[in-house]
C-alpha cells in the first residue's frame, strides 16, 4: 500500500541491520557520555540563572519606604480583590483554538506528502476534514462562537 | 471496497455519532436522542455481526490498516459487545436523564464518541492507536461523570477520576515509550518480535512491563488501582455510572489482552517465573478479597455495585491469568465473563434507576427498604440481576464464573480457584442483601418512601438485559463457541 510506503522504511533498514540490542539502544551507562553535553548545558543554564539571583540579591542596593511596597498597578491606587475571575469565554476560545491548530499540524504534513500517500491519503485528509468542519457546525449552531453572550 | 466493509461498524458508529450530534444542535426536540442513539449502536452491533457471519477471511486488502487497526473475531466480538453495553446504557439514559433534569444532548455524543473510542482500543494492534483510543474512550467518560454539573458530589468523582485517569495514562505512556525505546517498535507484532528475539531480558523491557500493567490495572480497576472507582461511580449520573461499569471495563481488558498476548505473549514473559503472570495473579487475589470485604460494608448500593465491579474485575483477571497456559479456552472464559458481567451489571443500574424517581433516587438500601411489596414489577428485576451477579443458577452469572473457574482449574491454579470460589459465596453475601431489603424491611418512620418512575426506554433496557442474562444462563453453549472463535492466541 502507498500509505504504508514511508511507515515501513525504518522497519526495513532495521531488518538488515543485526537487532544487537544493548548495541542500538546501549547500555544506561554508555548511554551517559552520549548525553553528557545536555547535562552540561543544563546544569550550566541553572548555575548562571541562579547566580544572577543571587548577585542581584546580594549587591543590589534596597531601600524600601512604604510608597514602593504598595502592588503596582500602573500608578494608579490598587482596588479590589487580587483573585480576579476570568470568563470562562477565554478557555472556550483557547481550546477551540487549539482544534483548529492541530487541524493545520496534520495537513501540513499531508500536503508535503500528497502525492504520495495518493488517493487514500485524500479520502482519509478529506473524512478528517469533514469530521472537523461537522465539529465546526456544530459549535457555530451551539453558540461557542459568539463573544457576548 | 471490502476494507470499506471490514470498517463498516467503525464507519456506521462515526457517522452515527456525527448525525446525532448535529440533531442535537439542530433539533429542537430531545426526546429522540436516546432513540437515536441506540438505533445507531445496534445498527453498529449488527455491521458487526453481519461481518461475523460473512467471515473476515472473504475480505481482501484488510492488511492497509493493520497493525493500526487489526479486523479480526477479536475486534469483531468486542465491537458487538461493547455496542450493546453502550444501548443499554444508552437506554437507561433516555429515562433516568429527562427524570432527574439533565436533559441535555451532549451526553449521547459523549457516549457514542467514548464507544467509538472502546471499539479502536479492542481493534488496535500499535501502540499509538491504543492509545489514541483510550484517550478517546476516557475524555468521554470523565465528561459523562461530571455531568451533574450542580452536584459537588459529581464534580469530586469526576475530578478524582480524571486526574488519577490522567496520571494511570501518562504512567502507561511511559511504559509504551520504554517499550518503544527498547524494541524499536510501537506496532504489538513487531515488539513480540523482537522480544522473542532475547529482549525480554533487557531491563528497560521489564521496567516497560511494570508501568504498562500498572496503567492496564488502573483502567480495569483492580486493587490497589481502585480508589477513584466509588467515588466516580456514585457521583456519576447512574447512565454514565453503567457505561463506565460496562464499556470502559470491556474496553479496558480488550486493552489487556491484546498487550499481554500479542506483544508480551513470549514463553518467557508469559511464564510462571518471570513474566506477567504471577503479578497478574496475586492483584487478583487482592482484588477480590479487598472489593468483596469492603461491598458488605456500603450503605449505598451504588457503592456497593461499584466494589462489586471491582471484584468483578479480580475474576477477571483469574481468567486473564490461565491464558497463560490455556490461551484459547481462558481466553474465551475471560469473553464470556465480559458478556455476563455487562448485561448484568447494566441490568441491575438500569433496574435501580427504575425504582427511583425526581427528587427520589434510590441510592441506599434503606430506600429500597419494602419496594419489593409495595412494587413488585419493578423490585423483581433488580433481585434477578443482583442474584446473576452473585452468580446463582439458572442466570449467565453462573456461567460466566464456571468457565473462567474451570479454565483456572484446568490450568493448574487450583490456590487461585480456590481463592475466587470464596470469595463469590463471600459476595453473595451483599447481593443478597439487596433483596432483604426489598422485601423483608419496611422504611423507618418518616423516611422518604422510594417511588418507581415510568420510561419506556429503561423498562426497554431492563427487559432487554432480562431476556439475555436468561437466555445465557440457559443455553450458553452458542455464545461460548463466539466466545472460543473470537479468544486471542499468545504471539
Amino acid at each position: 500500500m502507498t500509505l504504508n510506503a514511508d511507515y515501513e522504511s525504518p522497519r526495513r533498514s532495521e531488518a538488515n541491520a543485526t537487532p544487537k540490542l544493548d548495541e542500538r539502544i546501549g547500555h544506561p551507562m554508555t548511554l551517559l557520555p552520549t548525553y553528557a553535553p545536555v547535562f552540561l548545558i543544563m546544569a550550566v543554564a541553572a548555575a548562571l540563572a541562579g547566580l544572577f539571583f543571587i548577585l542581584a540579591s546580594v549587591l543590589g542596593k534596597k531601600n524600601p519606604t512604604p510608597e514602593k511596597m504598595i502592588p503596582f498597578e500602573c500608578g494608579s491606587e490598587s482596588s479590589g480583590g487580587n483573585h480576579v475571575k476570568l470568563s470562562v469565554k477565554f478557555y472556550l476560545t483557547a481550546i477551540l483554538f487549539v482544534v483548529f491548530d492541530i487541524e493545520t499540524v496534520f495537513i501540513y504534513p499531508w500536503a508535503v506528502q500528497f502525492r504520495s500517500l495518493g488517493a487514500l491519503g485524500l479520502a482519509s485528509m478529506g473524512t478528517f476534514l469533514a469530521v472537523i468542519a461537522v465539529a465546526l457546525v456544530y459549535i457555530w449552531k451551539k453558540g461557542a462562537l459568539e463573544w457576548e453572550t | 471496497m471490502p476494507l470499506a466493509l471490514a470498517l463498516s461498524p467503525f464507519l456506521v458508529l462515526g457517522f452515527g455519532a456525527l448525525l446525532i450530534m448535529l440533531a442535537e444542535a439542530f433539533g429542537s426536540r430531545r426526546g429522540g436522542m436516546a432513540l437515536g442513539s441506540t438505533i445507531v449502536l445496534f445498527a453498529t452491533g449488527l455491521t458487526a455481526a453481519g461481518l461475523w457471519m460473512y467471515g473476515l477471511e472473504n475480505l481482501k486488502g484488510l492488511e492497509a490498516v493493520a497493525p493500526w487497526l487489526l479486523l479480526d473475531r477479536f475486534t469483531l466480538f468486542f465491537q458487538m459487545l461493547l455496542c450493546l453495553g453502550s444501548a443499554l446504557a444508552a437506554l437507561t439514559a433516555g429515562g433516568y436523564l429527562p427524570e432527574h433534569e439533565l436533559d441535555r444532548g451532549e451526553f449521547y455524543a459523549l457516549l457514542l464518541f467514548a464507544t467509538f473510542g472502546a471499539m479502536m482500543v479492542s481493534a488496535s494492534g500499535d501502540l499509538l492507536t491504543l492509545f489514541l483510543g483510550l484517550e478517546t474512550m476516557s475524555l468521554g467518560a470523565y465528561a459523562m461523570t461530571a455531568f451533574r454539573k450542580a452536584s459537588p458530589r459529581a464534580t469530586e468523582g469526576a475530578l478524582k477520576y480524571f486526574l488519577l485517569g490522567s496520571f494511570a495514562a501518562a504512567i502507561l505512556l511511559y511504559g509504551f515509550a520504554l517499550l518503544y525505546g527498547a524494541t524499536g517498535h510501537t506496532d504489538l507484532a513487531g515488539i513480540s518480535k523482537v522480544l522473542r528475539a532475547g529482549a525480554v531480558k533487557d531491563p528497560m523491557v521489564v521496567t516497560s512491563l511494570v508501568l504498562i500493567l500498572v496503567g492496564l490495572v488502573f483502567k480495569v480497576s483492580a486493587v490497589p488501582f481502585h480508589a477513584w472507582t466509588p467515588d466516580a461511580y456514585e457521583g456519576a449520573p447512574t447512565p454514565a455510572t453503567t457505561y463506565m461499569a460496562v464499556v470502559v471495563k470491556a474496553g479496558a481488558f480488550a486493552m489487556m489482552l491484546r498487550i499481554l498476548l500479542t506483544a508480551f505473549g513470549d514463553a518467557q514473559s508469559m511464564s510462571w517465573s518471570a513474566g506477567w503472570p504471577p503479578v497478574l495473579a496475586g492483584i487478583a487475589v487482592l482484588t477480590m478479597t479487598v472489593a468483596n470485604l469492603v461491598a458488605g460494608r456500603q450503605e449505598s448500593v451504588k457503592r456497593m455495585l461499584a466494589y462489586s465491579s471491582i471484584a468483578h474485575a479480580g475474576y477477571l483477571l483469574v481468567g486473564v491469568v490461565a491464558t497463560m497456559r490455556a490461551p484459547q479456552q481462558a481466553g474465551a472464559s475471560v469473553l464470556f465473563y465480559l458478556l455476563g458481567y455487562t448485561v448484568s451489571t447494566a441490568g441491575a443500574f438500569a433496574a435501580l434507576v427504575l425504582c427511583g424517581s425526581r427528587g427520589r433516587e434510590t441510592v441506599s438500601y434503606e430506600d429500597l427498604a419494602g419496594i419489593g411489596r409495595r412494587h413488585p414489577a419493578v423490585a423483581l428485576p433488580l433481585a434477578f440481576f443482583a442474584l446473576s451477579l452473585a452468580g446463582i443458577p439458572p442466570t449467565v452469572g453462573f456461567f460466566a464464573k464456571w468457565f473462567v473457574f474451570r479454565a483456572a482449574v484446568e490450568s493448574g491454579f487450583y490456590v487461585l480457584t480456590i481463592v475466587a470460589f470464596l470469595n463469590s459465596v463471600l459476595g453473595a453475601y451483599y447481593y443478597i442483601r439487596v433483596l432483604v431489603y426489598m422485601y423483608m424491611r419496611e422504611p423507618a418512620v418518616g423516611a422518604p418512601v422510594a417511588v418507581p418512575m415510568r420510561s419506556g426506554y429503561v423498562v426497554a433496557a431492563v427487559i432487554l438485559s432480562a431476556v439475555m442474562v436468561i437466555v445465557l444462563g440457559v443455553a450458553p453453549s452458542d455464545t461460548l463457541d463466539v466466545a472460543v472463535a473470537a479468544a486471542l492466541s499468545p504471539g
